[in-house]
């Protein structure tokens, strides 16, 4: 953002977005911290890190009251954010998005050699909102490995036991938490607040 | 017993069980309203989809005997006594809807087929541990008093229970689906770790199962009887709040 002095400036295209992502945005970011604050009222009855003695999150963090209200919320929500990714999928794979939309080789190698300062931040960015999928899914699948343990006792036995199961699932929101702030920020940073609100509105 | 679950029970006790949902929830009765919303909707759905997963015949893995973690199965009853029952004179009564009452002693019940299985305990609270629980599967219990065919939900009545000051006595209580009864790995468990049941693991009997929350498996069990419906109480976990399926 260095060159602003220029010869006349052309009006900037407000920038336009598929219904299908916006709604994808909008129900995935509400169900995401449905999630989340209904998680950390679950960790709390008994912390993943030091049992009871364990440290426990504060209350205005908390959704739900009680472990037996986070788990209503919880329980509720995870309909939302499941089939919310599941219908995405399948869109982004019929419409052919899958080709161009996420990071590829060429981005990786912009990142790791690009001259061009804006070429790889977008590669950056690319690299950054493609691994919201795998980390949503595995937070998915670490739930469901807890949730229908007798069904999918593979997933216990995949991540080597209870403790860690439970270790991943919860280390899913700090994941998911910088990666919304780092998305959220290089996309200020290309598109200003215009883009950013283009997504939801 | 854990504080925190304990400060939640007294309030319960001096509020009555819907209030303290409420007041528990601290941010407000909306929240509360929209939790109890959502909780309605969801449940039926939630309960069909672990229904439509859950095969009688399907076992919960089982683990070697060197896995078993003795410290980790931790304690979480309804009232800080432990019930003392004196295991010469125990008899568990089963009724209801059978063709056949029966009473069991301890002696007799030993003497019915043995199950022995070393399984993941799993807390709603979100702790587990491996465990063993040895006894007698309910299935060979339910096979000789015979069910109705309109049976379909199985209460048990535990020696636990306690008297608020001034309230009326108020008995631990739990309900199950049939299916889950006649489960493989549902037992009448008599035996932890190889050992004989300690009291305050629910001594002489508790039900033990890897395919239910631990807040399912009712300790101190001195009544079963069999149901065409639910009651309106279904268990003293459940009518505080928690989901009635419960399973893993």
């Amino acid at each position: 953002m260095t060159a602003k002095a220029a010869p006349a400036p052309r009006k900037a295209p407000i920038p336009k977005q598929a219904l299908a992502a916006k709604v994808f945005h909008w129900v995935n970011i509400i169900s995401l911290f449905a999630m989340m604050g209904s998680g950390l009222q679950i960790y709390n009855a008994n912390p993943v890190f030091g049992g009871r003695a364990g440290t426990h999150f504060p209350a205005p963090m908390m959704i739900g009251g009680w472990l037996a209200g986070g788990r209503h919320w919880h329980f509720f929500f995870m309909w939302f954010f499941a089939l919310n990714l599941l219908w995405y999928g399948i869109y982004i794979f019929a419409t052919k998005r899958w080709q161009n939309r996420y990071v590829a080789k060429n981005d990786l190698e912009a990142i790791q050699k690009g001259k061009n300062p804006k070429r790889r931040n977008y590669a950056i960015h690319r690299l950054i909102y493609t691994s919201f999928i795998p980390i949503l899914l595995l937070a998915l699948l670490t739930g469901l490995g807890m949730w229908k343990t007798v069904q999918f006792g593979w997933i216990v036995d995949l991540f080597g036991g209870w403790q860690n199961l439970r270790t991943v699932h919860f280390l899913t929101i700090p994941a998911v938490l910088l990666m919304m702030i780092a998305h959220s920020l290089l996309a200020l940073n290309v598109g200003q607040w215009k883009l950013v609100r283009s997504i939801f509105a | 017993m854990d504080p925190f679950l304990r400060i939640g029970r007294r309030k319960l006790i001096s509020l009555g069980g819907m209030s303290l949902l409420l007041t528990a929830c601290g941010t407000g009765e909306f929240q509360g309203t929209a939790q109890q919303k959502l909780y309605e909707w969801s449940d039926p759905l939630n309960r069909s989809f672990e229904q439509l997963l859950f095969s009688s015949q399907r076992l919960a893995r089982e683990f070697r005997r060197e896995e078993i973690d003795e410290a980790g199965l931790l304690i979480n009853t309804a009232e800080d006594t432990t019930p003392e029952i004196d295991a010469a004179n125990y008899q568990l009564k089963v009724g209801g809807l059978v063709e056949k009452p029966m009473t069991f002693s301890l002696a007799e019940m030993r003497k019915l087929p043995y199950r022995s299985e070393v399984i993941r305990h799993t807390c709603v609270e979100g702790w587990s541990a491996i465990v063993q629980w040895g006894g007698l599967p309910l299935v060979e219990v339910l096979k000789l008093v015979k069910p109705k065919p309109e049976a379909r939900y199985v209460f048990f009545r535990s020696a636990e229970g306690f008297q608020p000051e001034g309230g009326q006595p108020y008995g631990f209580y739990e309900t199950w689906d049939l299916a889950s009864c006649v489960h493989p790995q549902t037992l009448l468990a008599y035996e932890k770790n190889y050992k004989p049941l300690p009291q305050e693991n629910g001594a002489p009997i508790r039900l033990a199962s890897p395919i239910k929350l631990g807040y399912k498996q009712i300790k101190w069990v001195t009544e079963i009887m069999l149901l065409a419906a639910l009651p309106e109480q279904i268990g003293y976990w459940i009518d505080l709040g928690y989901e009635w399926y419960g399973g893993l």
